[in-house]
């Protein structure tokens, strides 16, 4: 059986000071999923109220949303619904984090410790793919720009 | 009868003294850290993209005509204004996930406190601006929703 005392002794400790930092850190992060959570139901709520009025709106804005509204209302649904959930899921692991690393903090528990951190590689991890993601497209108006 | 009680006391120092980071803990951190980083240099790529969009891009939204001219260099300007303000506020925020990524990946090679505290301090102060920003766009939002309101029931009046 493996044994992984040893290794909490010999391995790095969280000290006073990165403790301090860290229960700041937590709150502000609960504080931001908290509010993501409201905003993305809010989102859902007036997508589900007056989603096709919205779209109609924003196409006049945003002329590519036109372009999308023809594929068909399911395709532009589904997309929406994807979006939310990819950010649902950024928010949920946010959410996690603070609660999880408080709790370890709190409570000295470190497979909770253990699981913010994971949840924070989680919500860095789709937060970078998402990042990437927006690059790419920010290249694609660029490349645009120089066509034109 | 102190020196009995001493013991039972809890000091704030021992607190964190049980919390550890371990091997996976380590490398779920330092993935993490890797991770921010590749955020913060896709927002810098993303930002100059962006600048240079507005500054190079053609928007000329209205046929030309003096006043359509007057109008487009105005839409123009304010874009570039606030493309220049978004990047800035934007660059600044991701230099600051940029120097958690480099700092606790540092400190975790190293298995040093001092580098993964100033790494952590940075994703704190990550999580705060953007925590101060979320306040002031919903200030604004409230301010905006109250005007809405009070014109609305004023014009009903």
């Amino acid at each position: 059986m493996e044994n992984k005392q040893p290794d909490s002794f010999l391995g790095m400790q969280l000290d006073y000071d990165g403790g301090n930092i860290l229960r700041e850190t937590v709150r502000w992060s609960r504080f931001l999923s908290i509010v993501g959570f409201i905003a993305l139901a809010l989102f859902l709520l007036a997508f589900g109220l007056a989603g096709s009025t919205l779209l109609a709106t924003f196409s006049r804005v945003i002329p590519a949303i036109e372009g999308l509204a023809e594929l068909g209302t399911a395709l532009v649904v589904i997309g929406l619904l994807v979006i939310f959930a990819i950010f649902g899921f950024l928010v949920f692991m946010l959410y996690r984090f603070s609660v999880l690393t408080r709790q370890g903090i709190e409570h000295q528990d470190q497979v909770a410790f253990a699981k913010g951190m994971q949840c924070l590689h989680t919500y860095f991890v789709v937060a970078g793919i998402v990042a990437f993601l927006s690059l790419l497209s920010n290249l694609l108006s660029l490349t645009k720009l120089f066509n034109a | 009868m102190e020196d009995q009680q001493t013991p039972l006391q809890v000091n704030d120092l021992d607190n964190f003294f049980n919390l550890a980071f371990d091997e996976s803990t380590r490398a779920n951190v330092r993935k993490a850290a890797l991770w921010a980083r590749i955020c913060a240099l896709c927002a810098f790529i993303g930002y100059g993209v962006v600048l240079i969009v507005a500054f190079f891009g053609r928007q000329g939204y209205l046929p030309d005509s003096e006043e359509g001219a007057r109008i487009n260099s105005m839409v123009r300007t304010t874009s570039v204004v606030t493309v220049l303000i978004t990047a800035a506020i934007g660059v600044f925020i991701n230099y600051v996930l940029y120097r958690f990524a480099t700092a606790t990946v540092r400190g975790m090679d190293a298995m040093d406190n001092i580098s993964t505290n100033e790494g952590f301090n940075q994703l704190r102060r990550y999580f705060r601006i953007y925590g101060i920003l979320l306040i002031i766009v919903l200030s604004f939002v409230v301010l905006g929703f109250l005007y809405a309101v009070i014109s609305g029931v004023g014009s009903g009046a």
